[in-house]
Formats: structure tokens, sequence, C-alpha cells
């Protein structure tokens, strides 16, 4: 709970504490006894909010009971002299328990039972004695060893409990054992259970003896009493916790309370009386979880007692009141949050501060009007000594209930009194702390503005109380937010008063500062006498004490001056002022002519100044810093050669500075970072106003100049609002003079050594030195990794890690210098070379610059030729597949795609392993030494056969080496391409078979056809042969036979033909159909139909 | 009905301000300018739970659109009841009605939402005056006083 300063509207501890019921441990020695102390801290200690709603007081055998009132039959001639008693509550909570518990160490098979229950019962017999008058309750705990009995005294233990509850004159029910064991916490929550039930007991009794008197009173005389008694209904049903019925009776008497007479004279007992029941009231239904009901209750509360001011003279009174009504309903809500009650941003405690705050200024008023004429206490005797026995009781008229002031003398010197003190009172302590109460709940629930706000007032209020070094820092933080909001209006109150503190704590930098901020336009000042405020701005840099601000109160006014003077001497001499956050008369724009410079150019940059105060500033120096990745250097800005600049009002000024670039900076970005003008450098204090740019700031798009100014007389600093900052500059090298010039014969033929010639040529106006070439391949969307598949190098046939770097030291001014490459591509594509120059030069400005130039040359690559592959056989008649053991012709065919004429020097085939050469050596190349133009086509021809059938069908016949180079190189270095030929499927035949036959014959003329079967597997094979004749021919040989073909041996079969007619004719062809195994069938079908010739040339016969 | 309206603009700086009252005096525009400021925390919240309303069920998108401009009582203090609009442009309305004249505590809710709603056509007629700069404070003095005829007329 906050702690807010206190007063005389404090609300007692009685009233806010909660009501636990009261019970009296008795015959515990905690000082002496280990066990007693033990059962005292297990009852008292750590007392947890789910235990049983009760309060232990340990009573020592001095105790003393507050003296029985002898009961009064009737109130008739009774007058009651106040409403509630002070002492009543503290009499309740502390001094009358409910319940009185004795303690006493005993077994129950004691030896000394019989001394031992004496001296029980005769400590019963005391505290009745003691309590005497009052109702409260006798309970008896035994404390045993706790080591349980033998079964055998159980009964033992029934008969002595009996004993000792007749000995003691208590029911069975008030006696309890307590066995002092392992489990005590266990006892003593049971215990304390059983006792809270007696206490509740003893509540309920005391409220019927209450609920009695209320017949013997009359609503003339008794009004009070009829408060009263609710009231301590309401305590004892609280202390019961019955917290339903407690809220009954309260209303009763804060009802009860509303119907008496009020005048001045009994006014203060009955609000501060109506306040603690409303406190009661309130937290009753925030602990009923009915927090709209206790709301309501504290707006209707005030509503009521708003206008019951009182005496006039103490009006100061009433607001302390009502502001300690919010505030004490703002620490209940505060408490229920804090319990889990939720709170929303449009009803929480926070407004409760507030208005707890706003009370208290008014209370502040108050006694500025009424209290201006207590200036001293009044003489002894004190007229605010005294013991008061009410609430709310005036101490010089105590328990009087007439309206008339029975000594106006006295009276009045109590008033004096009262009102001294007020004027005395701290109201700014109170308003801050009800303030920084209501700013943190008003933070918790998301109202930042409103938080805002509340932090002006406190800041006020610290003006008030002349702490103003605070005020001055909670103000500047604000002013922020509000600037941010453009809420210019209550910036500039947030402002003037921020000036005013700085002012009266006489802080130079702040003063400053503030100062310019409220020279700007946006900022309204009092009297708008902006003019005093830049007075006082040139005064401080003269060294000299500022003109006061206006409103300030006027002893701090004196003491200010006096601060001043000696403050004004001092460090420090040089205000930096950062210009960037705050709002000011100055406004400035950066701008890089360029946003990209060459090496050797001229950086400038241009700053655009506009002055928005009516005034000219003469004698300013500026500076603007540039950053670069190496350094950071400052630069004078100028006017006329002169480093003093003047500027004056609603003119846009424009200056220019210029600096050359640092040669380390190639390649780098500046930065603008600062703009600073130094006001007053001739004079001894110097106030430094700095524009610092941040990197990343984003432009204020907010602006559109073609709007702000479209209207019909356009201003003069249209210019201004136009220009768009530019505070990023690049470096770039200098622009390089150098020219190349690439030979070489393009295309280039994939897998040569391609040459190519470059040749630079200086067209500087001066020799370069330290020239240094770069040779790189760039990667393009076509050929995006060239480095994979092409070589560079300078030395034909040798290949170079790239890039490659060589050195060509000086050329001189326009002197030619060349360079040989060569490159080497797998692929046909376009292959991208860059070639990066670097090389330095001496210039008249810069020496030793380095300048850097790339350039690209593309290389196409093609293809050289194209190879297709024919497979055909031994008679030239393209085949789809070959047989094992049975030789076939394989006829790749070149064609050239090259522009340039080639020369093949060599060719050759390299066979897959299940090929192999059909004659016994390798056959030269029919094609070496061949010259080929574009579009020939170069045929070669090899014979080759299978040599066995493998498990997969090859991926290709064997690779094709080409061995080549370009007709017009003499060099003699020859490329050598590979290609794959395409694959042939291999089958596997049990039977070869031969046939011999004449491809011409004349007609009529006989010829031998001998057919010859050789068996290719381990096992014979048995053929059916028939011959299928043709009408071309006559034959002689078996027209149909059954032949077994041995393994590895051989069948041969002669036939003569004779053909009849002339032309193409099909000779007769044999038939084979395998006896007994069929799975051959098919392959000996097909290789009979491939071997037996289709057609044989008959001639004509020639007579001779 | 009215003592105090106010137009603020997207980025919660004030376009234009204006009150009705016996006195013009600085304190007066003061309360009236930190009354205005301070309801723009109830006016953010109310917008920042809608939105997140509707950002949770996509689906709601289109009843974004059609969400009522008018956001009811804003909150009440002991002496003023503060209503809140916000435009589809996020230009903030705020209607500010004294709760202890009369007039001003027995107003109804479908009186405010008219008089915001003409404010609203006010303001739409008031930027698009061509010389206007959006973003800037309104100037106008036509505009100036068909709002205070606004606020008095529904007196």
């Amino acid at each position: 709970m906050a702690t807010h300063p206190s007063d005389f509207t404090d609300f007692p501890p009685e009233i806010i504490l909660k009501p636990l019921a009261l019970i009296g441990l008795s015959g515990l020695d905690a000082l002496n006894n280990a066990v007693h102390k033990e059962i005292w801290d297990a009852f008292a200690n750590n007392r947890r909010p789910d235990r049983a709603a009760v309060r232990f007081k340990l009573l020592n055998n001095t105790f003393e009971f507050p003296v029985v009132k002898p009961k009064r039959n009737s109130y008739e001639w009774y007058i009651p002299k106040g409403i509630l008693k002070k002492n009543w509550i503290q009499k309740r909570i502390t001094l009358i328990p409910a319940v009185v518990v004795l303690f006493y160490d005993m077994e129950w098979n004691d030896p000394q039972w019989n001394e031992k229950i004496i001296e029980c019962a005769s400590k019963v017999q005391s505290i009745r004695a003691a309590v005497e008058g009052h109702a409260t309750r006798v309970a008896v705990v035994v404390i045993q060893s706790g080591q349980s009995p033998p079964p055998s005294e159980y009964m033992l233990g029934a008969e002595r409990a009996q004993a000792l509850c007749a000995a003691c004159e208590i029911q069975s029910k008030s006696l309890f054992v307590l066995p002092h064991s392992d489990h005590l916490m266990g006892y003593i929550i049971r215990l304390e259970n059983a006792f809270y039930d007696i206490a509740q007991n003893y509540y309920h009794h005391e409220t019927k003896n209450i609920k009695q008197h209320r017949d013997h009173l009359n609503k003339t005389t008794h009004q009070y009493l009829f408060v009263r008694h609710q009231f301590k209904l309401g305590f004892l049903n609280e202390l019961k916790q019955d917290l339903s019925t407690a809220h009954k009776h309260y209303m009763h008497a804060y009802n009860n309370l509303l119907e008496t007479r009020t005048v001045d004279t009994n006014m203060h007992e009955v609000r501060t009386v109506a306040g603690f029941i409303n406190y009661k009231l309130c937290k009753l239904l925030f602990a009923l979880n009915l927090p709209r009901d206790s709301i309501a209750q504290l707006k209707s509360h005030i509503d009521r007692y708003k206008n019951r001011v009182g005496s006039t003279e103490l009006l100061f009174e009433h607001y302390a009141w009502i502001a300690r009504q919010y505030s004490a309903f703002g620490e209940l809500f505060d408490e229920a949050i804090r319990a889990g009650l939720p709170g929303i941003q449009t009803q929480h405690p926070g407004f409760y501060y507030q208005y707890a705050a706003q009370f208290t200024v008014k209370r502040r008023q108050a006694m500025r009007s009424v209290c201006t004429e207590a200036t001293k206490y009044p003489p002894l005797p004190d007229p605010l000594e005294g013991i008061v026995e009410y609430y709310g009781q005036r101490p010089w008229r105590p328990g009087r209930l007439s309206a008339d002031p029975h000594d106006p003398q006295k009276e009045q010197a109590a008033v004096l009194a009262l009102q001294y003190n007020e004027r005395m009172y701290n109201h700014s302590a109170m308003i801050i702390s009800f303030l920084g109460s209501a700013i943190s709940q008003f933070k918790t629930f998301h109202s930042p503005r409103m938080r805002k706000q509340l932090v002006v007032e406190m800041a006020n209020e610290y003006y008030y109380s002349a702490d103003y070094g605070k005020a001055l820092t909670l103000l500047s933080h604000m002013l922020w937010d509000y600037r941010r909001e453009k809420w210019w209006y209550l910036a500039s109150h947030v402002l003037n008063r921020a000036l005013q503190c700085a002012y009266l704590s006489a802080k130079i930098q702040d003063y400053v500062q503030l100062s310019i901020e409220a020279l700007s336009k946006f900022i309204q000042v009092p009297n708008k006498d902006k003019d005093r405020i830049f007075r006082n701005i040139t005064a401080i840099m003269n060294v000299t004490v500022p003109q006061g601000e206006p409103d300030v109160p006027l002893h701090s006014h004196t003491k200010a001056t006096e601060i001043w003077r000696s403050a004004i001497e001092k460090e420090p001499f040089l205000l930096n002022v950062d210009m960037v956050n705050i709002s000011s008369f100055l406004e400035v724009k950066p701008k890089f002519k360029q946003q990209r410079y060459r090496m050797d150019e001229i950086i400038e940059v241009e700053i655009y100044v506009r002055l928005t105060y009516e005034t000219v500033l003469e004698g300013v120096k500026a500076f603007l810093t540039i950053s670069s990745a190496t350094e950071t250097i400052e630069i004078p800005i100028t006017q006329d050669g002169s480093t003093t600049i003047s500027l004056e009002s609603s003119k846009v000024k424009r200056f220019l500075c210029h600096f050359k670039p640092n040669p380390l900076d190639n390649g780098s970005e500046l930065h603008i970072k600062n703009i600073s003008f130094i006001l007053g450098s001739d004079k001894k204090r110097k106030i430094a106003m700095n524009f610092k740019i941040e990197d990343n700031k984003t432009l204020d798009s907010t602006v559109h100049p073609e709007l702000l100014h479209f209207i019909l007389s356009p201003k003069a600093d249209f210019e201004f609002d136009s220009i768009v900052p530019l505070t990023m500059a690049s470096i770039t090298s200098r622009e390089c003079k150098l020219s190349m010039s690439v030979q070489n014969s393009s295309p280039a033929l994939q897998g040569e050594w391609f040459p190519t010639t470059i040749s630079i040529v200086n067209n500087e106006d001066r020799p370069v030195y330290d020239v240094r070439f770069t040779l790189g391949l760039l990667s393009s969307p076509d050929n995006p990794n060239p480095e994979s598949v092409t070589e560079l190098s300078l030395k034909e046939g040798e290949s170079q890690p790239q890039p490659i770097n060589m050195t060509a030291g000086t050329i001189n001014k326009s002197s030619e210098h060349s360079l040989l490459f060569y490159l080497k591509t797998n692929r046909t594509a376009t292959a991208t070379v860059q070639i990066k120059i670097s090389y330095f030069i001496d210039l008249p400005e810069i020496s030793k610059l380095e300048c850097i130039k790339d350039f690209t040359t593309k290389i196409t690559v093609i293809k050289p030729f194209e190879i297709s592959t024919n497979f055909v056989t031994m008679n030239f008649k393209s085949i789809s597949k070959c047989f094992v053991d049975d030789p076939f012709i394989v006829m790749p065919q070149i064609k050239i795609l090259s522009p340039w004429n080639l020369l093949i020097v060599d060719t050759e085939l390299e066979m897959v392993d299940c090929f192999k050469y059909s004659d016994n050596t390798k056959p030269p190349s029919c094609i070496s030494g061949l010259e080929v133009a574009e579009k020939n086509i170069a045929s070669d021809a090899i014979c080759i056969q299978a040599k066995y059938k493998p498990k997969d069908t090859p991926t290709r016949v064997g690779l094709y080496n080409i061995k080549w180079k370009r007709k017009s190189d003499s060099s003699g270095l020859c490329v050598m391409s590979s290609t794959a030929l395409s694959p042939l499927p291999i089958d596997e035949c049990p039977i070869a078979v031969e046939v011999n036959y004449p491809e011409v014959v004349e007609v009529q003329t006989s010829v031998p056809l001998k057919c010859t079967l050789v068996g290719k597997s381990n096992t014979p094979i048995r053929l059916s042969l028939t011959v299928e004749g043709t009408d071309f021919y006559m034959f002689s040989g078996y027209k149909k036979l059954t032949v077994t073909v041995p393994p590895n041996d051989r069948v041969e079969l002669c036939y003569n033909i004779h053909p009849l007619l002339t032309g193409n004719t099909t000779p007769p062809r044999l038939q084979a159909t395998v006896l007994g195994d069929n799975a051959n069938q098919e392959i000996v079908k097909e290789m009979f139909d491939k071997i037996f010739p289709q057609n044989i040339f008959v001639m004509p016969k020639y007579n001779k | 009905m009215a003592v105090c309206v106010a137009v603020i603009g997207k980025d919660n700086s004030p376009l234009y301000i204006g009150g009705v009252g016996n006195d013009t005096s600085t304190d007066n525009e003061l309360s009236r300018q930190w009354l205005v400021h301070t309801a723009l925390d109830a006016l953010e919240e109310r917008l920042a739970t809608s939105n997140s309303n509707t950002t949770n069920s996509n689906t709601n998108n289109t009843r974004t659109d059609l969400r009522d401009l008018y956001l009811g009582l804003l909150y009440s203090t002991d002496t003023h009841k503060i209503y809140g609009y916000v435009t589809n442009t996020r230009i903030k309305l705020v209607l500010v009605t004294s709760s202890t004249s009369p007039s001003g505590s027995n107003i109804r809710d479908a009186e405010v939402r008219t008089a915001l709603r003409r404010l609203h056509a006010l303001y739409a007629d008031a930027i698009c005056n061509p010389f206007h700069l959006p973003g800037d404070q309104i100037t106008s003095s036509k505009f100036d006083k068909q709002v205070k005829n606004l606020m008095l007329n529904n007196v």
C-alpha cells in the first residue's frame, strides 16, 4: 500500500485493520519452556490467509481485563456525548478476548493426579475471576507428551477428563488434549478452528446483547446511539467474519448518521464517522466481490457530504476530508486489484488518487483564502491539547452537543491554531504523493497521456514547493512527447514552465537549450515576448545574468539572481545543444551535390540554412563534420572567404563546402555526421548548436513542398522546403583513360587452346606505372560456372589457376602494351573474360592515384564437328543388332561445323570390352591426314565384332577419338576430341552360318552355293532344313533334310544353283527349324534370314 | 450541448480544437487541450482492441470496413463526458460534453452520434479545400464557425 503523508484526516489503524476474532492464550510460558514456545509459535507465526480469521494474544498472569460498565436498564435520562467512542474498537481487538484458553501440562496417568486437577481448577477459577462481567468463554487445553497410553488406560483417560471438566466447571467440549508429538501443526490447526467456533459463538452472543438495547432508544435524543449500536453490530459481525451481515449493519449505521442534524459544531465529528463507516462499507463490498457497488457507494457518499462544508473558517478541513475519502478508496481499490480484481482503463485506482490530489489542491486554495491571518500559533494554553473520548470531536469542547460555542474566546484560539497548523502543512508533498500513486496506476492501465498530464502536474507541484531541479527533470522528459505528437500548445505550456525552472535553478545548459526551443515558431511564450528570450541568450553569451522569467515567485527570483551571479562566471564556456530533437529557430538541410564522386573530383556539399526567428545572427562559425570509412573530418563553412557567417531571418542562405577526397577512401561512402553552428564565436561563452544526422533516420515524408506552396503568394523559402537532404555520397575511383583492343579469330572451337591478343593503349597525358592485369572469367546466365569448364593460360597447352595476375610495369604516354592469352573450354557457350587493369598515376592534384578499369571480352565457342554413327554388315547393309563373332562395320560420320578448315590427323576407336577388331591387328584410320572444310562430311569405317554377350547391353560401342587441328595452325599441337558412339545390342546364336555365293552370276550358268553351319554351343543342335525355291533358279541338292550340328564343329551343305532369268533375283534360301529346344528357334531363323542373300544380280549371257 | 470539439490527425497531432465557453482564457484552453489529449488514451485503446479482435478472424475483414465509426462514450469524469469517433483514414473526432450543465448531462447517445457524423462531414468539406495541406491544422474560419454552430445548436 502506498504511504501518503499523514494529517489529521488519517484513518486510525484500528479502522484500517481487518478485524479478527481475539483469542487469549494463558498458561503458556513461551520464554522458559521450549514446548510452550513451540506451541505459541505454531499459533502465532506464519499465519497464512487460509488459516482461521483469528488473532492470538499471549496472556500472562497479571493480565487485566477492562472493567465492565454497570448495565443500564433504562436509557431514558441518558444523553450520548458523541457517536463513536475511540476506545471501543481498541478494546474489542486487543483487550477483550472472545475465548481465554488455559494451557496446562498434565498426563492422564499422572501420579499426582489429584494435586494437578486442583491446581488446574484453581487456575480456571482465577481466569473466571479476571474476566468477571464479560461473557468471555473459557477453554482448557491439556498438553500431554503424546505417547499413546496403553489400552487399559483408555477408560482412565475418559474418566479423568470428565473429572477435570467437573472440577473446572467447563463443558466437555471446551476441554482439549494437545499431544505434543510429531504432528503438532495439524493439532494446532484443529485447535484453532475449535477456538474460532467458540469465538463466533461469543460474538454472536454479544450482538444479541446490543440488539436488546434498541428497544430502549428513541429517535429524538438517541440518534447517535442508533449509529453507535449499528456500528458495533457491524464490527462484531466483522469479527465473526459474517461480512454480509456486517455490511447490513454498517449500512444502517450510515443511514442513521445521515439522519442526524448537522451543525458547524458537530460537522467534523459526523463526517469523520461517516468517512469511517463508508470506508468499512467499501472495504466489505470489495471483499464481497461487488466492486461496482463499492464504487457507487463512494460516489453517493461524496455526493452526500460534498456540500456539508461546515464552518467556512475551516473550509480546508472539508477538502482534506474529501481528499482522504478518495485516497483511502484508491488504496482499497488497489488492494482489491492485487487480490485479483481486474481493473480497466476507465475504472482503476489512479482516478481516485487523482481526485485526492485535486482536492488537496483545493484544500490548499482554501487554506490560502482563509488562513492568511494565522501567522502565529495562539498563546498557551494550547487549545488543541486535551483528551478526546469520541472520534472526530474537538479537544476544546469535548462531549458537548449544544450548537452554540460555550467559550467564544477558546473557540477562536482553537480555530487560529488549526489554521496555523494548516498553513504550516506541506500540501505539495501530499499532492506529489497522491500524483505519484496515480501516475503509476495510469501507467499500469495503458493511459500514457493521462500519465503525462499528471507528471506535468507533479512537476508544477515541485515548482510550487521550490524544488526546481526535480520539476525541470520531469518537464524536460514530458516535453519530448508533446513535441513528438505536435501538441504545440501543451508543449509550449510545459516548455515555459521548464524555462522558469531552469531560470530559477540557474542551470545554464538547460536554460539555453529551452530558450533556443522557445524561439521556435511553434512555441508560444507568455506576452509574446520572444525578444526577451533572445536577449537572454545573448546575455548568457556575454556572461551577464539574464533577465528573469515572468510570473516567477518573488523570493525565488531574488535567490535565483544570486545563484546566477555566481554561476554565470563559471564553466561551462561552451554549451552544446543537440538540435535534432528540439524544434528551434534554425533549420538546416545539407546536401551532397552529387550522389557519386570520382576520386579526382572535388566533393561539394551544399548547406541550406533558414532562420525563422526575426533577428540577424552575426559572427556565427559553422562546421561540417563528414565521416568516411577511414576518418572523420571537420570542414569550416565559409561565407565569401570568411569563416564567420551571418544569418538573416526569413532568408534561406546557401553555403558551399568543398574538399578533396582522401585517396584511402576509394570505393567507400561519405556521410554527413554533424553540422554545428557556434553562436558568439567572439564572445566568452559560446553556444554550439549541433545538428547531428543519424544514418538510418527516415526522411520526413509528410512535407510536400509543392502542396505547402500551393498558394496564391509563394513564399521565398519554397526552395528550402523542396530541398531533399542528401547526407550520403559514395566515392568511386577515377575514370581510367586506357583503351583496349582484342584480336582473335573467333569463334573458338571446343577443346582447342584459343589464342587472344589484347592491346592496351595509354591515352592518359602522362605515363602510368605499376600496371597490373588480372584475367578472370565472369559467369553469365547461360554459363553459370565458367571456372569448372574453362581454362585460361598464358602458355598454350598448360592450364593456370585463375584469376591470372601479371604486371606490365610502366606504360608511357600513347604507347601500347600487348598481352597474349589462351582459353580452352569444353562447353559450347560464350565465355566472358574479364580483364581488370589497375595502375597508378601522378596527377597534379593527387599523386599516386590508383585507377582501375574493367574490360570484358566475349568469346563464342562452337563445336568443331558433329559425329553420327552407322552400323552396317559386311556387305554394308544397315543393322540394328549384332551377333557374337559376327563381324560388322562401324561407320562414324564426321560433319564439320567449324568455319575454319581443319586437318584430321588421326582417328581411333576405343571399344568397350565386349568388342574387338575383326582383324588381328588394329587397322589404320581411313581418314587420317584428311583436310576438311565447313559442311564436309568425313566417313570412317572400322570392322569389329562382338566377343561375347554381356549381361547388360553396353551404353556405347566405344569412344571415337579424333585428333585434329586447325589447318592454319602450324604449331603441331593437336586437339583430341572424343565422342561416345551409340550402342548396338548384341545377341548370341547357337550356330553360326556362313554362306558362300557369288554376288553376280551369268544366266544359265550353274554356280555352287555352299552353306556352312558351325555349332557354337556346348550341345549338338538338330536342325530341320528346307530349301525355299524360287522361279528364278533351279537348284540341286537336298531339298529337305535334318542335320545335327555338333558342338564346335561344322557341317557343310553344298548346293548348285542355276539362274534362269536375268536381273535382280532372289536365290533359293534355306529355312531352318530347331528340333527339340524351341528357345533358340527365333534367333536361328533370324540368323538364316540375315545370312542368306536377298538378291543376286544375274547378268545376261553375252555371245562372244 | 458540447463544450469542446476536436479533430485529431492520424499521427495524433491536433488538427483543430474548438470550444465554447464563457471565457477563452489560457487556463480554459489548456484544460481543454489536456482533456482532449488524454482522451486519446481511451481512443487508442479502443482502436487497438477492435483491431486485435478483427485480426483474430481473417474472415471478418469486411467487417473492419463496415465497423461503426462512432465509438461512443470513451469515458466520463466528474465534470465531463468524452465521446469518440474515428474515420476510415484514422482521423479522430472527439466531442466533450459537460456533465454539470443540464443540457450536457442528459444528452442521448444518438444525438452525439449525429453531431459527430455532421462533424465528420464538415471536416471532409474543410479538407476538400485545395489550399488546405493535409496534415496541417485546420485554420478555416468557415469550418470554425460551422463547428461552433454545431456545438451550440444542439444545446
